[in-house]
């Protein structure tokens, strides 16, 4: 095949001229054709994800700055007119005796409900990990009241704290033993609530703790065993170090469950939240309580918010890159 | 660059300022304006009754039957169909419905003692006093004192439809066995009978005061005013930490000390009920639920009497509330539906059922007292109902003030005129915080 080339130095003719775009026309070419790649890319994404955002911008994003807007506002539940007041609802509640009270209650439930739930999970896991009969049954066992209705699990549990007629009354007594006034002192409702709440979610625990168990490599757990480690130290030396990335998980996902979804068993268990209006139940009993408090509902509502998406930020940012990964 | 980051601001800031135009829109008002009142300005001889009204209700006490059938009497005689929506399982979560939005919805609605006020300063709530008399129904046939609950500012804003109150409660067989002729009529004798009964051992207690969550600022307000003293007196708060109330409280206290007495840890019923205690006071509506559950003959009596006054009893339950958001042809029909629902028939028929008071004077009840005689105790104590306190149904949260308060004092030995000090100092912030700008 032969090509005739024109000589660089002549002039190309009129007709050569209008078929050979410049090199203008073909960047506009270029730019046109991109934008509709980009417009038919930009249409099939709006079909696509264009439902899915707007229903995200209605029941996610529009509630939590709505939210924000009502958390600036002195406004009782219910009525149509409310006064403006900035940031008073936020400094009433880091300055308040109540709302510290609030948090004090808090850090004490989740220290509790997440300590109590990681340790027995664990402990759990590593029995349920080991080859013993009716080790499937007791696994299914182990997790069931995690997929439990929350308040049927706090009514069984009232039953059983029930100082005069409840079953932990009668095995305190066989020993001689007094039953706590569970429900009329502050303090020992809390420690109520925490041992229900540990009992319903350790079971969750248990069964991510054995996943990682089993992920862990058998040949490094069989090299100790014959450079003569013993049972304490092959766990603090082999099984605890890999098993920090699940320890993390469950860290992070257990103190953000224990501040959101304990509602149900303070509820049941605590009507009025005395001694256990933790900061979740505290939303609720100042907005839906006797107080209708809804503008400082809200500002409580939003600190709760930045106190998740802070925690979320720090496991994604800091811990992660802490711990050890195979 | 620097465009565009500029851009983003701008556009950041335009959606911003959107969003809040459009929050503040969609919120309450935040111009100060009040809801205006209908009622005053309607001339309702030139007003014709809507043919359709809604009304929202917790079936008081179980009644849906029964609330069914004198819908159906009352859409017989006047031809007027009524939709019931079931606004909750309990009052609390009926006055949540009304408050997040049934307002717009419901023509009469179920509000109890203690919700019915913050639905008034929220300008939810007619006055019933002007369309009662457009409506033909004579509210002085009503028992006083359960209708002046819903007096405020000179307008009655319900109307008493299913209404309690404490009630004596004992345990007859544990008082024949320790040889107690009849029920206590003071207190005093209450604090004898039931240390005979823990001394001769026939039950772990002789008395059971009620737990934070049944409300024992209500069950304890004869036993306050029994001694002269009381929640408030109208918004004179400082009558909770008088001379009076505080050698209540302590009564009350020195009870549990002494151990004639305990604080139920869940329910007085219940512990009355399994015969872990010999009396209680609980409410009138409770009655069915313990003549059940008792496997002994249970007695009733007048609340017992103080050093200072009789045994005055305080009113509870529910009335019925007309919306002030409805069109005044809704508001007259739905005040011929109040009138229907508390007539002396409906309230006989609704009692019967319920075990609520009747709030009609001119209700018969002749048959109930035959099945259960214990119920007239409950009827006749009627005329020693008494109005409560300002400070436990109209202050927001002074009630679990209250609760939580009595159930710690009463179950520990913190010292009680202290503690009631504290309760008027939370009780004065209170009113300042919630109040004092709306009423003042």
């Amino acid at each position: 095949m032969t090509t005739v080339e024109s000589p660089p130095d002549s002039a190309p003719s009129e007709s050569a001229q209008r078929s050979t775009p410049t090199e203008a026309e073909l960047a506009a070419a270029r730019k046109r054709a991109r934008r509709r790649a980009s417009s038919k890319n930009w249409a099939l994404f709006l079909l696509f994800a264009g439902p899915n955002i707007l229903l995200i911008l209605a029941f996610i994003y529009y509630p939590l700055i709505s939210n924000m807007y009502y958390s600036t506002l002195d406004w009782r539940l219910g009525s149509p007119t409310a006064d403006p007041v900035g940031m008073s609802n936020y400094i009433r509640f880091f300055t308040s005796p109540s709302g510290l009270e609030v948090w004090r209650v808090t850090a004490i439930f989740t220290a509790g409900a997440v300590i109590g739930s990681m340790v027995l999970g664990l402990l759990i896991a590593l029995v349920l990990n080991k080859k013993i009969p009716g080790r499937t049954a007791a696994r299914t066992a182990v997790f069931s009241p995690y997929v439990l209705s929350g308040v049927g699990v706090a009514l069984v549990w009232m039953f059983i704290f029930d100082p005069q007629r409840g079953a932990l009354a009668h095995i305190l007594a066989a020993f001689g033993i007094d039953s706590p006034a569970w429900f009329l002192d502050g303090d020992w409702n809390l420690v109520m609530v925490i041992i229900v709440y540990v009992w319903k979610n350790l079971g969750y625990c248990a069964v991510v703790f054995l996943a990682g168990l089993q992920s862990i490599p058998k040949d490094l757990l069989e090299a100790a065993t014959i450079d003569r480690a013993g049972a304490v130290r092959r766990f603090f030396s082999i099984v605890l170090p890999l098993l920090t990335p699940t320890v993390f998980f469950l860290l992070v996902t257990n103190i953000i469950f224990s501040m959101t979804n304990a509602f149900d068993i303070l509820r049941v268990m605590t009507p009025s939240g005395n001694g256990t209006n933790t900061i979740i139940f505290e939303i609720y009993l100042q907005a839906f309580g006797q107080y209708n408090r809804a503008g400082y509902s809200a500002a409580i509502a939003v600190v709760l918010f930045f106190t998740l998406f802070i925690i979320t930020a720090v496991q994604l940012r800091f811990v992660e890159r802490k711990v050890h990964y195979q | 660059m620097r465009n565009s980051t500029l851009s983003a601001t701008w556009k950041g800031t335009a959606v911003f300022g959107m969003a809040a135009l459009v929050l503040t829109a969609c919120g309450p008002d935040t111009s100060g304006e009040s809801a205006e009142d209908q009622v005053a300005d309607t001339d309702w001889s030139d007003v014709e009754p809507a043919d359709e009204i809604t009304f929202a209700t917790n079936h008081p006490g179980g009644s849906e039957d029964q609330e069914n059938e004198l819908i159906e009497q009352f859409t017989e005689e006047t031809g007027i169909e009524v939709n019931v929506i079931t606004s909750g399982a309990d009052y609390e979560e009926t006055n949540r419905w009304f408050q997040t939005g049934g307002g717009d919805n419901a023509d009469v609605i179920v509000l109890s003692d203690a919700t019915w006020f913050p639905n008034y300063l929220n300008g939810a709530l007619a006055p019933v006093d002007d369309l009662l008399e457009a409506a033909d129904v004579d509210s002085s046939g009503y028992v006083e004192a359960l209708y002046e609950d819903y007096l405020y500012e000179d307008h009655h804003y319900g109307v008493p439809y299913a209404r309690s109150t404490p009630l004596f409660y004992y345990n007859v067989d544990h008082f024949e066995e320790a040889g107690l002729d009849g029920a206590p009529e003071t207190w005093e004798e209450v604090a004898e009978y039931a240390q005979t009964i823990v001394d001769e051992d026939i039950a772990s207690y002789g008395y059971s005061f009620p737990p934070s969550n049944e409300y024992p600022a209500w069950g304890l307000a004869n036993l306050v005013w029994g001694y002269g003293g009381g929640w408030s007196d109208e918004w004179d708060l400082s009558m909770v930490s008088s001379d009076a109330t505080a050698e209540a409280i302590e009564f009350a206290q020195s009870g549990v000390q002494d151990g004639w007495a305990h604080v139920s840890a869940s329910s007085q019923t219940d512990d009355f009920s399994s015969g872990v205690s010999s009396m209680t006071i609980q409410s009138t509506g409770s009655l069915g639920g313990i003549l059940e559950a008792a496997d002994f003959e249970v007695g009733t009596a007048f609340l017992p009497d103080g050093p200072a006054a009789e045994g005055e009893t305080p009113t509870g339950g529910a009335g019925l509330m007309i919306a002030s958001a409805s069109d005044p042809e809704e508001q007259l029909a739905a005040a011929m539906f109040v009138g229907h629902m508390t007539s002396a028939e409906s309230q006989a028929y609704f009692s019967e059922a319920t075990g609520y008071v009747p709030s009609h004077q001119d209700a018969d009840m002749s048959s109930v007292y035959e099945e259960q005689p214990q119920f007239e105790t409950a009827v006749e104590q009627l005329d020693r109902a008494r109005v409560q306190d300002h400070a436990r149904v109209f202050l927001p949260g002074a009630d679990l003030e209250l609760a939580e308060t009595l159930q710690d004092v009463l179950s520990a030995d913190a010292d009680v005129r202290e503690e009631l000090e504290r309760v008027q100092a939370e009780f004065e912030e209170l009113y300042e915080t919630e109040l004092a700008d709306e009423l003042e």
